[in-house]
């Protein structure tokens, strides 16, 4: 059946009037969710619906402490002018405040000052967040490393055990047959007699043998002798259980918003703790520890998350330092980031991917020597400084890559004074 | 047993013995840096940055980093003259002046320290929406809402020198020179 021209027809007056309509309803009334959206566009900074402080006072109760809406109203909209005209209530609030003020919003409408002052009288139920049991925040991996070497000398050993048992039956067997005929019975010789037997039978063998074991012996010597001084593979635990996965690889926060000093210092910096608490002022429960760890941050603070002020001692993070590198070498972080325009990767691997920070360079004379001779300098070349010593060096080495060796980077007093 | 038996067992002891000791030294501690020779040179006995060490007087373990001894200044450091409250913050704004000019290189420095110590909460445009700043209680207000909108220059000073509300100091990470120039890429964002 075709219905298509048998639809009525609505007025386009009609239409205009319902629009119309439904349009000046949605300006009259704010409706829940958009209150909720613009409280937490405008109000949840400092205050929350509850009764803890952030930086303002939470909100629980205050419809019913303040003199009247009216007033609520007029705080929210311009709480400056308020207390200028000197009402008893507002001056007392600010006083309370230590003279901390808060910020005027003649931009918002009555209507939406009005589902706000709605919905700090009733505040929606908290949605029961879904309590994801803490994991343990380091996955310590097992590291029983089952040695090779030894599983070859046990091999061989139970090798030559089962061939003197196997011997010794047999030699046995030969004198249960020589009774039998009425010979005389073959001496016993025992283990280490066949295994000098057999020695004295396969000279060299034994001596192939002795020369592959004195050889892996000497070389897994000298490359465990190789090792002294050498950490790659450091992880310790440190006092909090800080996952750089989660801050610079999840949260994208960046290398150098905490370690600041790598532009400007020798040392990229441990952050101190008032730069964790820039965010973890606001943000107490981690995904992985819930709230234990990033309380050791509140404790080293002195901050009190009850009442939102440091009031308390401060102590010190001990935190381990991982890259050690000998007093005898002179490195600078700034040198390298800021001219050599080295990216943090490069020498600490992806510490997105760890979490706890764990060397991975050896950091040897070798691995500065092979990088030193393979790098360019991309600061040098638009730095006016530099102008005049690169053309000589453009002139001096034609057609090469002017890397950091070439102008002197691997001269031992560049790093060793 | 005879002798070249007991020869035998000895070298086999011995043997075993250098295995276990030279397969060893493979690193199973995570927590162990390793094997050190002479360490007297690797140490610095000077204090390094980030160092602890020991006091002398009373032998407690001291930080390695000092605050500058009170009434000091650091070498070409002007210290800020307002203070971090109501009265500072309106006074900065009123006379605080920027003293670099608006031009590109200036806002392509003040564009990277954003992209490094603003945008994680701020988010790039600075609407609020840095991964951080949606995991706050609240989000960062935006630059381009109405109270924003026109803060001036002297106030987005104080505010990164001192934080506000939510916000943290940044100070310790920030010279001032570093502030002013964020100051101009905040502006350029305020009037997008």
């Amino acid at each position: 059946m075709n219905t298509r021209y048998n639809t009525p027809q609505i007025k386009p007056f009609a239409i205009i009037a319902f629009l119309l309509l439904s349009f000046l309803l949605n300006l009259s009334s704010v409706s829940a969710q958009d209150a909720e959206k613009l409280f937490k566009q405008n109000c949840a900074v400092c205050h929350s619906l509850g009764k803890n402080k952030i930086t303002g006072p939470g909100l629980e109760g205050i419809a019913a402490r303040a003199p009247s809406d009216d007033w609520l109203r007029k705080w929210i909209k311009n709480n400056k002018e308020l207390i200028k005209s000197g009402d008893p209530y507002a001056l007392k609030i600010f006083a309370e405040s230590n003279g901390a003020d808060m910020t005027v919003f003649t931009d918002l409408k009555d209507e939406e000052i009005n589902s706000l002052i709605a919905l700090i009288k009733n505040p929606p139920k908290e949605k029961v967040a879904v309590a994801s049991a803490p994991e343990a925040g380091v996955a310590k991996e097992e590291q029983n490393g089952v040695n090779p070497l030894g599983i070859l000398i046990g091999i061989i050993s139970f090798l030559i055990i089962i061939i003197a048992v196997l011997r010794g039956v047999s030699h046995s067997l030969k004198n249960i047959q020589n009774e039998k005929e009425g010979l005389p019975n073959e001496e016993a010789i025992g283990v280490w007699g066949e295994i000098k037997l057999w020695m004295k039978d396969h000279k060299r063998t034994l001596a192939v043998i002795i020369l592959f074991v004195t050889g892996g012996l000497l070389s897994s010597g000298w490359y465990a002798l190789k090792e002294i001084g050498v950490y790659t593979g450091y992880q310790p635990t440190q006092p909090i259980a800080f996952s750089h996965k989660i801050h610079a690889g999840e949260n994208a926060i960046n290398c150098q918003y905490c370690h600041s000093g790598v532009e400007k210092s020798k040392i990229a910096g441990i952050p101190s703790v008032n730069i964790c608490m820039n965010c973890h002022k606001g943000i107490s429960k981690g995904p992985n520890t819930g709230t234990a760890e990033i309380a050791k941050i509140y404790e080293a603070a002195g901050w009190d998350p009850e009442k939102a002020e440091y009031n308390k001692p401060q102590k010190p993070i001990e935190w381990v330092k991982v890259h050690n590198l000998q007093d005898f070498v002179y490195f600078s972080h700034q040198q390298h980031v800021k001219v050599g325009k080295q990216e943090c990767v490069t020498c600490h691997g992806d510490l997105k991917e760890m979490t706890t920070a764990k060397q991975v360079s050896p950091l040897t004379m070798v691995w500065c020597i092979e990088c030193h001779r393979k790098t360019e300098v991309p600061g040098m070349k638009d730095n006016k400084y530099y102008e005049s010593l690169h053309k000589k060096l453009a002139e001096k080495y034609k057609g090469q890559t002017i890397t950091v060796d070439k102008m002197g980077g691997i001269e031992c007093g560049k790093c060793h004074y | 047993m005879d002798k070249k038996a007991k020869k035998i067992i000895s070298f086999l002891t011995l043997l075993s013995c250098l295995t276990i000791v030279f397969t060893s030294c493979e690193k199973h501690n995570p927590n162990s840096p390793g094997v050190e020779f002479m360490p007297d040179m690797y140490r610095s006995p000077s204090l390094e940055g980030n160092m602890g060490y020991t006091s002398i007087s009373n032998g407690n373990l001291m930080q390695g980093n000092k605050s500058p001894v009170v009434g000091t200044i650091a070498r070409g450091f002007m210290p800020y003259i307002y203070g971090n409250d109501t009265a500072g913050y309106g006074m900065a704004g009123r006379n605080l002046h920027n003293p670099f000019e608006k031009n590109e290189i200036n806002l392509k420095a003040g564009e990277e320290l954003f992209g490094i110590f603003c945008v994680e909460c701020h988010g790039s445009a600075g609407l609020g929406d840095g991964l951080v700043g949606i995991k706050l209680p609240g989000a960062p207000p935006s630059y381009t809402s109405a109270a924003l909108k026109n803060l001036p220059e002297g106030k987005i000073f104080h505010t990164i020198t001192y934080g506000k509300g939510l916000m943290g100091s940044h100070a310790s990470q920030l010279t001032q020179e570093e502030r002013w120039k964020l100051v101009l890429y905040v502006q350029k964002l305020q009037n997008q």
